[in-house]
């Protein structure tokens, strides 16, 4: 561990429900600008572990720290940290009720404490960047799934996090919309974005990732860069997982 | 307690006249909701009509309008009717349980046809075109696929009109039917403890409501039993 | 025995007189109901058991037990006890009207409680985690997440609770109060006929039912702008 300290570090962490051990012992360290693809079959406890970052889940052992502050109880500003973390999910969660703009604008008014003008300035330039502009006063049942997505990541870019969560964001969408969603998380990691996304998307994880990790049954398994871990993956689970996923 | 001496065989028989009213209201509901529904979803545009201004006039027009119609309507029918023949007669009437108990499975049958309709619509088409496609006759897939899935499906809102039933069995003392808020009344003339009388009323009909409530869980958690996870 | 259509002509407008009094029962009651079954409802949801408790106890009272027995206690009981004889309340319980009011506000408001509640468990879970992800408080989740998705959930069964409340109006004549039902039943004690009178009553609250439906239709479909695919 040298040189600044990391954006996110997880020690020890484990978390059950009930009697069922969804994480057990992770120990993660994320830096500033690092882009990690995290993969496994379901229920290996890759999305409860990014929940844990942004405390939609409570880890039960060990520590997580953002930056300085760590995770507990006692923290008095969950929510100062929630803006620094930005997490796109699977379903998209858009505000049903409210146009897209609106999406955009609502966090950044009420958390950021942004003036509305600002806001909306804010707001359109990240539907530029994911290219839909033209559809800011839609309603999000008016769009396409992979619109939404979009529209999804550009409202957690609004608040201006240091790191983005992805919980597997391609997995509802229909084949021919999966790519416009890559699209757009491949510009924001080239523009320095750090990233941790749990994705089946083994071509991103190939282009894009700093570093793959594999979890099974609530463990870290193996980690490497793309080309080791696609090459040569050590263990058997890994070996397994990545015969059963490359074969379709 | 002192004040309800000597009224408890009263509101007792009073009970028992509720108990009377609700079960053969309940009969009379399901018959109505069930021929509702059937012409709901008949073919004929005539008894789909009739069915629609069934339920719009019973679910308009408040519950005590409907009991002093039938009551008082059937009973000045009845006396012209009777004068034809004996022009001594001054007043008949259908008594006041008949008259109620079918103004009140009126009211609420309106309400199950729409129950009844709707659980038989909901009823999966995947179950009944595997059961056609196993050679079921239709018949056969009515008793075994329609209706066991309907009455999951219908039991319940079927149970909130029963207990809306028992709640209309109250109104009916207003025609003069003796049951618990009719000896109430007289109980409250003749003690003149109004506020101890009505909170008894209150407590007869709380614990109708409660077995209706509770008997209606039981036979859900029966009716779904395929719905939940072995345990 | 025929139907007499001047009677009808005489007697329509005597009844109208009473709809003033239906509709202030009907507002009045309808908008302190939906105070008190906010109140209610966060009072369930809140987790608190000392607060979620004791408004599940009300609502099973209310609900279990009949509106006009409720009515009844309020008007006969009530003004039997000396707290409230001797409180602020008391101009509110000795007027027949504010009996009404009071007794259709705590009956509703059980209700439409309720209907809110399943509104409010209603709203999609995976949208309020995103507001949780982006930083919003509770507080700030219920106000501009929960609230606006759960009173578009919640419209379509409200809409219903406020058709029942104005049927449930119609009870306050059972406590000397001259709204159209009452003014019918002194009509039809006077002339002796209640298929004219009561039939013609029925179509006016069969209208105003309808008018209600159209207003909820409408702001239905304003507060679920968002539900339509088509821009």
């Amino acid at each position: 561990m040298t040189g600044s300290t990391p954006l996110i570090r997880m020690e020890h962490v484990g978390k059950h429900f009930g009697t069922f051990k969804a994480l057990n012992d992770i120990n993660l360290e994320v830096t500033k600008g690092e882009r990690i693809v995290v993969c496994g079959p379901s229920g290996s406890g890759k999305s409860t572990m990014i929940r844990c970052i942004n405390r939609l889940e409570k880890h039960d052992e060990g520590r997580i720290f953002i930056g300085d502050i760590e995770l507990t109880d006692k923290l008095k500003d969950l929510n100062a940290v929630r803006r620094e973390v930005g997490m796109v999910f699977q379903s998209f969660n858009l505000f049903p009720h409210m146009t897209i703009l609106k999406n955009l604008m609502l966090a950044q008014k009420l958390v950021r404490k942004t003036p509305k003008a600002e806001a909306r300035d804010v707001a359109m330039h990240y539907l530029e960047r994911v290219k839909i502009p033209e559809q800011a006063d839609k309603y999000p049942i008016q769009m396409s799934g992979g619109q939404q997505q979009r529209v999804a990541i550009a409202r957690a870019l609004c608040m201006k996090p240091e790191v983005m969560l992805f919980d597997e964001p391609t997995s509802a969408l229909d084949p021919e919309m999966i790519n416009e969603v890559l699209e757009v998380m491949t510009d924001l990691a080239k523009d320095g974005m750090t990233m941790i996304c749990v994705t089946h998307e083994m071509g991103f994880a190939r282009s894009v990732a700093d570093r793959v990790i594999f979890m099974d049954a609530g463990e870290i398994v193996e980690e490497g860069t793309p080309e080791t871990f696609f090459s040569a993956p050590k263990s058997e689970r890994t070996k397994l997982f990545l015969s059963q996923i490359l074969s379709h | 307690m002192d004040v309800l001496s000597g009224w408890w065989d009263d509101f007792f028989w009073g009970s028992v006249v509720v108990a009377q009213v609700f079960l053969a209201s309940l009969v009379l509901m399901v018959i109505f909701g069930l021929i509702g529904a059937a012409a709901k979803l008949s073919g004929s545009r005539i008894a789909q009509k009739i069915a629609n201004g069934y339920t719009i006039v019973f679910r308009g027009t408040p519950e005590i309008l409907v009991i002093l119609l039938l009551y008082f309507g059937s009973a000045i029918t009845l006396t012209a009717i009777a004068q034809l023949f004996n022009p001594e007669i001054k007043f008949l009437d259908v008594p006041p349980f008949w008259a109620g108990t079918i103004a009140i499975a009126l009211i609420v049958g309106s309400y199950a046809t729409e129950t009844f309709r709707g659980a038989f619509l909901g009823v999966k088409p995947g179950s009944i075109e595997a059961a056609h496609a196993l050679g079921m006759n239709t018949l056969q897939v009515f008793i075994y696929v329609r209706v066991p899935e309907m009455w999951r499906l219908a039991l319940p809102a079927f149970g909130n009109h029963m207990l809306s039933l028992i709640k209309d069995t109250a109104l009916i003392s207003i025609i003069g039917l003796n049951e618990t808020l009719f000896v109430a009344k007289q109980a409250m003339g003749a003690t003149g403890e109004p506020f101890v009388m009505y909170i008894t009323v209150g407590a007869i009909y709380l614990g109708f409501s409660t077995v209706i409530t509770l008997s209606v869980m039981a036979l859900e958690h029966f009716g779904s039993r395929h719905m939940r996870a072995e345990t | 025995m025929s139907f007499d259509v001047s009677l009808i002509l005489s007697a329509l407008p005597k009844m109208l007189m009473g709809i003033g009094l239906t509709f202030q029962l009907l507002i009045l009651s309808g908008v302190l109901g939906l105070m008190l079954a906010i109140v209610l409802m966060l009072m369930r949801i809140s987790g608190k058991w000392y607060l979620s408790w004791p408004a599940q106890v009300y609502i099973y009272v209310f609900r279990g037990t009949p509106i006009l027995v409720q009515i009844f206690i309020v008007y006969y009981g009530f003004p039997q006890l000396d707290f409230i004889r001797d409180s602020f309340l008391w101009p509110i319980f000795r007027d027949p009207f504010g009996c009404a009011t009071v007794a259709l506000t705590l009956n509703t408001g059980a209700y439409v409680s309720e209907i809110l509640r399943g509104g409010v468990l209603g709203v999609d879970r995976g949208v309020l985690e995103a507001g949780e992800a982006l930083g919003l408080n509770p507080r700030q989740r219920f106000t501009y997440l929960t609230t606006p998705i759960a009173a578009r959930l919640a419209l379509p069964a409200y809409g219903n609770d406020v058709i029942s409340l104005l049927k449930s109006t119609a009870l306050a004549s059972t406590i000397t109060l001259a709204d159209m039902t009452g003014i019918a039943r002194t009509l039809v004690a006077q002339t002796y006929a209640p298929y004219e009178i009561f039939i013609s009553l029925a179509i006016v609250y069969m209208i105003i039912t309808f008018l209600i439906q159209k207003l909820m239709a409408r702001i239905e479909r304003w507060l679920g702008r968002y539900t339509v695919r088509t821009s």
